[in-house]
């Protein structure tokens, strides 16, 4: 699948509604947005404005009730779950606000668990340059509980990075830790995000973060501010 | 999958999580008890039909009023089994001074094949087991016969043309049992001998046995092969068939193994039930993270299912592991009772139950929760998302509710037990909706505060959800064990008032009508306690409104009454030990009435108002049938198929029979008696009944065993249900010692919440047992219900008391550990 006229997500008249106690509620209205290969964007908005909705259907991790998503050139909004998780295999990682590792495995397994479920041989190998350059060579054989937060969400960005994702997405990848080694996992991820060229689609309450990325997003109330059709559009 | 090995290495760490050590733990608990129980009940069924083997004298018997084809014989020996032969018979045995009716055996070599043969060398001597037979040309005699013919050891007696020489007292053979129809001295003597003597011609009367023993499946096939060759006067007999006290004893026991064993498999799926349900709900992140990384949902169902298989592979292993040193524990405790003990084996036949259990237990119950993660969205890697709604986890009862039962039935093949639990689980279900509801209305208004019983009903209302779940599986486990508990009870003490200290053991027998009067003085003045005197006449039924009996009785049927004279009698009043069930006793005045006993009558076919011919003496006697009573035969006291209103038998000459409790120093007394009347007959049944005690004994231990691995494993269920909220349960407890509460009273509030729920639950419990015992006790241990007024008080407070014990094993960390590394920990 190529990546069309350089465009990484398409969003075209997207809206989306929830069913709760009995009422429909709007979470996303008219949204529109475009983009670009190798753009980095920050969502911001306030708590209950519609960010983390939106992240989750950017990625296919649901869909929307009205309009399209196209992740990389693929109408993923009208595709069945199952084909959604295979296209997300191959092109997309995820850090999230609360590491999201699994408890039971140590940090190399949680590193090698999406390069084994995409059948990459050297998965271990792999892993283990990953997490060389995220500086956890001395934790491999650490499970979850024997790491700090800070080491945590440094495991989960090395297992994001791992499969060569062509789009990251991040749900507050700083939102658990405290300032100073929220920086140090924030420099960390726009390091690797230039040196892997991917895409970066980041939901984040922190201005200065969200400076740091090409451009950014505010949504309020499920309505995207401004224009949001970015600079292939 | 991506393949097997990512499979593996997602796996082997699953042992980590305390959820699936939970459900691990309930499945090696549900197989080892399982196949604890049906090893043992395998065993113990050896065990007692190796003790009961001797009262046949072989495994098998063969009889039949004419000569048996020797080809039988030889067909066993080339299927390896043993064999042997017996004829017997009546005829006049002469001595040096007289003569006398005896019951004539004469046996081959091999007998008996199963248990002893008891003997005196001299009449004072000391008793002897032996397991040969006289040789031939000698004849060991019944001890009567010794002063009734005036004979010494060594002296020879005559027995048709043939003359034997007297070489032993027979005290007892195995197969003797008790016959009441075998009234003469027995006596016993070589087969080959039997025919020097020419008292056995075409046309007597004549019983021919073949005896056979060995390994149960050849002897299961030789019976097939020889069943379609069997004419009508030949007879199968198993031990069951032989002597309805030791059928009934190993009926019972059996039926107590099914039902403990059933128990066990229910307690089992409860617990692989609740903890698999526990970590579905726990595999919820895992599953949308899995999602996210791109499995598909189809993958991630394979995945789960595969781990099932796994856990049930390594659970069954684990479960049989542990299976078998408390199986040959249990076999150990058994065969100290025994003088033959049976070595220990395991058949794959009782394997067998455990592994299905396991199958389905995971499969029923672990895999439809499981199975529906699949569906968990992608998105609750992001938020959570609502769970599962409650019409799935109804769906998921229904399916444990017929897996259950399926699994039951597969188990025990008995519909009755089936039913009766059915019975007490809707009856459970249906007070615990009621009490719940009730509960939670009287919870509801109750606020918090600094006690430590408000804080605790506070915390069950806040819990109802996780309590009223909790609440439940007590309630059943404590249903199961108590319905256990309850019939075990039952059991021993219909066994004990079926053989009480004083049951008698003595007969008399052949009393004359003008030595009634002097037999009854003779017993008081020793002060023995007799039972009443009963008289006998000896008649056969020929006629059923007026239709020969052959013909108005199905040629299917086998009624063994038909093939023999009956003992008749006459009765004033129902014996205390049998029970009208039908039909009216009869007032002063009736005459013409017969009372007919319950089995005989539904053998026969017959209805309240029947005529009944029968044939006493060259005579006919017609009565008509007026009532049915139940006769309990092991007794040990004179029971009759036929009692008559009185009056009825008055023409036909009557012996009196009599019954009676003496200790074994008090023997002495049998010759005083033996002398003061020559024609009555002793039958002495001590021997026979302390064995039946003996075997009652065995099967007493083994209940007892089952039922203490019953309420280990109900304690593990609890267990395994508390641990199942245990991370909540600690999380609260180290946010509420954050907040400031208390040491003691965090303590005091858990263990009151705990001791509520128990206390509900054994409530709840007791009335779903007293359900199933009323049904169980009807249908299939023939007994009579009773209420348990005790354990409607002791079970709620002893459940109470063991989940508060629980509710405080609960607290243990949250009271040793900081909150804060409580709470990280947790958070792991």
């Amino acid at each position: 699948m190529s990546v069309v006229n350089g465009t990484m997500i398409k969003v075209t008249d997207l809206g989306h509604q929830v069913q709760l106690s009995g009422e429909r509620l709007t979470l996303l209205r008219d949204v529109n947005l475009s983009i670009a290969t190798g753009e980095s964007v920050a969502i911001v908005g306030k708590s209950g404005s519609g960010k983390t909705t939106l992240l989750g259907l950017l990625a296919g991790l649901d869909v929307p009730t009205s309009g399209s998503v196209e992740l990389a050139g693929a109408p993923i909004s009208r595709w069945s779950e199952d084909q959604r998780a295979i296209h997300r295999a191959n092109r997309v990682g995820f850090i999230f606000q609360s590491f999201q590792l699994l408890p039971s495995l140590t940090a190399l397994e949680n590193v090698m668990l999406p390069l084994e479920l995409s059948h990459v041989r050297q998965a271990r190998q792999e892993a283990h340059d990953i997490l060389d350059r995220v500086g956890l060579s001395q934790r491999l054989h650490h499970t979850p509980r024997q790491l700090s937060g800070g080491e945590q969400q440094r495991v989960a960005i090395a297992r994001a990075f791992a499969s060569h994702p062509s789009v990251l997405f991040a749900d507050e990848p700083t939102g658990n830790l405290d300032a100073e080694t929220g920086h140090q996992v924030a420099d960390l991820l726009m390091a690797l995000n230039r040196e892997k060229g991917a895409t970066l689609v980041m939901v984040t309450h922190d201005e200065e973060l969200a400076a740091r990325c090409d451009r950014q997003l505010r949504i309020e109330a499920g309505v995207l501010q401004g224009s949001a059709m970015g600079a292939t559009a | 999958m991506s393949g097997l090995t990512t499979f593996w290495w997602l796996s082997r760490r699953d042992w980590r999580q305390r959820d699936v050590r939970v459900v691990l733990a309930s499945l090696v608990v549900a197989v080892a008890a399982v196949a604890t129980i049906s090893l043992f009940a395998d065993h113990l069924r050896q065990t007692l039909l190796s003790s009961a083997t001797q009262f046949l004298a072989a495994d098998r018997q063969l009889s039949g009023s004419r000569p048996l084809p020797q080809e039988f014989l030889q067909e066993a020996e080339e299927r390896g089994l043993e064999s042997g032969q017996i004829i017997s018979f009546s005829t006049m045995l002469y001595g040096s001074d007289g003569q006398q009716l005896v019951q004539a055996k004469g046996v081959s070599d091999d007998y008996p094949l199963a248990g002893e043969i008891e003997i005196q060398r001299r009449p004072d001597g000391p008793r002897e087991r032996v397991t040969r037979p006289p040789p031939p040309g000698e004849i060991w005699l019944n001890a009567r016969l010794l002063p009734m013919l005036d004979l010494s050891m060594g002296d020879s007696v005559e027995m048709g043309e043939h003359r034997l020489k007297v070489t032993a007292i027979l005290v007892r053979e195995p197969d003797a049992g008790f016959n009441m129809a075998a009234l003469s001295p027995r006596t016993l003597m070589h087969i080959s001998d039997v025919e020097k003597t020419g008292v056995v011609q075409p046309g007597s009367r004549v019983r021919y046995k073949q005896l056979y023993s060995g390994d149960e499946a050849q002897l299961e096939s030789f019976h097939q092969w020889l069943e379609p060759q069997l004419d009508e006067s030949q007879r199968w007999r198993t031990v069951r068939d032989g002597q309805p006290a030791i059928a009934d004893a190993l009926d019972r026991a059996e039926r107590f193994l099914l039902l403990g064993g059933s128990l066990a498999v229910l307690l089992a799926a409860v617990a692989v039930a609740v903890a698999s349900r526990q970590y579905a709900l726990g595999q919820r992140d895992t599953v949308a993270l899995l999602k996210t990384l791109g499995l598909p949902g189809r993958t991630i169902s394979r995945f789960f299912i595969a781990r099932l298989g796994l856990w049930g592979l390594i659970g069954t292993v684990a479960g049989l592991l542990l299976a078998l040193p408390a199986y040959m524990a249990l076999a150990a405790v058994t065969n100290r009772f025994l003088d033959q003990p049976v070595s220990w084996s395991v058949s794959p036949g009782a394997i067998w139950p455990a592994l299905v259990t396991a199958l389905v237990a995971l499969f029923a119950f672990a895999y439809p929760p499981i199975h529906r993660l699949r569906r968990v969205p992608a998105m609750q890697v992001l938020r959570s998302q609502p769970g599962e709604s409650g019409s799935a986890a109804r769906l998921d009862m229904l399916i444990a509710v017929v897996g259950i039962f399926a699994l039951l039935w597969f188990y025990g093949g008995e519909i009755w037990l089936v039913v009766a639990l059915l019975l007490a689980l809707v009856a459970l279900l249906l007070a615990f909706a009621l009490l719940s509801a009730l509960f939670m209305a009287l919870l509801r208004p109750i606020r918090g505060g600094g006690q430590a019983w408000r804080l605790a009903l506070v915390a069950l209302y806040r819990h109802r959800r996780a309590s009223l779940s909790q609440m439940a599986v007590f309630a059943m486990t404590l249903m199961l064990a108590a319905t256990l508990f309850l019939m075990r009870t039952a059991l021993l003490e219909d066994w004990q008032a079926q053989l009480p200290e004083d049951a008698p053991n003595h007969f008399l027998i052949n009393i004359a009508s003008d030595q009634v009067d002097s037999v009854e003085s003779f017993l008081g003045e020793r002060e023995i306690s007799a039972t009443a005197l009963y008289p006998m006449v000896r008649g056969r039924l020929t006629h059923i409104n007026d239709e020969p009996v052959r013909e108005a009785v199905s040629k299917d049927e086998e009624v063994n009454a038909l093939n023999r004279e009956l003992n008749l009698t006459w009765l004033e009043e129902l014996p205390a030990d049998n029970r009208l069930r039908a039909g009216e006793w009869w007032q002063e005045g009736n005459s013409d009435g017969v009372s007919v006993e319950a089995e005989l009558f539904e053998e026969l076919g017959l209805s309240l108002g029947d005529e009944l011919r029968f044939r006493i003496g060259g005579l006919d006697l017609s009565a008509e049938v007026r009532n049915v009573r139940e006769v309990q035969w092991d007794s040990m006291r004179p029971n009759f198929y036929m009692a008559f209103s009185p009056g009825t038998l008055e023409e036909f000459s009557a012996t009196w029979i009599t019954s009676f409790y003496m200790e074994d120093s008090d023997k002495g007394v049998l010759n005083d008696l033996t002398r003061a009347f020559p024609t009555v007959s002793v039958l002495e049944l001590d021997q026979f009944i302390e064995r039946i005690r003996g075997i009652v004994g065995q099967v007493t231990t083994a209940v007892e065993a089952l039922l203490v691995m019953i309420l280990i494993s109900a304690v593990l269920v609890m267990a395994a249900v508390v641990s199942a909220t245990l991370g909540d349960r600690q999380r609260e407890g180290a946010l509420l010692r954050t907040l400031g509460a208390r040491r003691q009273l965090l303590v005091r509030s858990t263990m009151l919440e705990f001791a509520a729920l128990g206390a509900i639950a054994g409530l709840l419990g007791v009335m779903a047992a007293e359900v199933a015992v009323w049904s169980l006790q009807y249908r299939l241990f023939e007994g009579r219900f009773v209420w348990h007024g005790s354990l409607w008080l002791t079970l709620p407070v002893l459940s109470a008391l063991v989940l508060s014990l629980f509710g405080r094993w609960q607290l243990g960390t949250v009271l040793n550990v900081s909150p804060m590394l409580l709470m990280r920990r947790l958070e792991g």
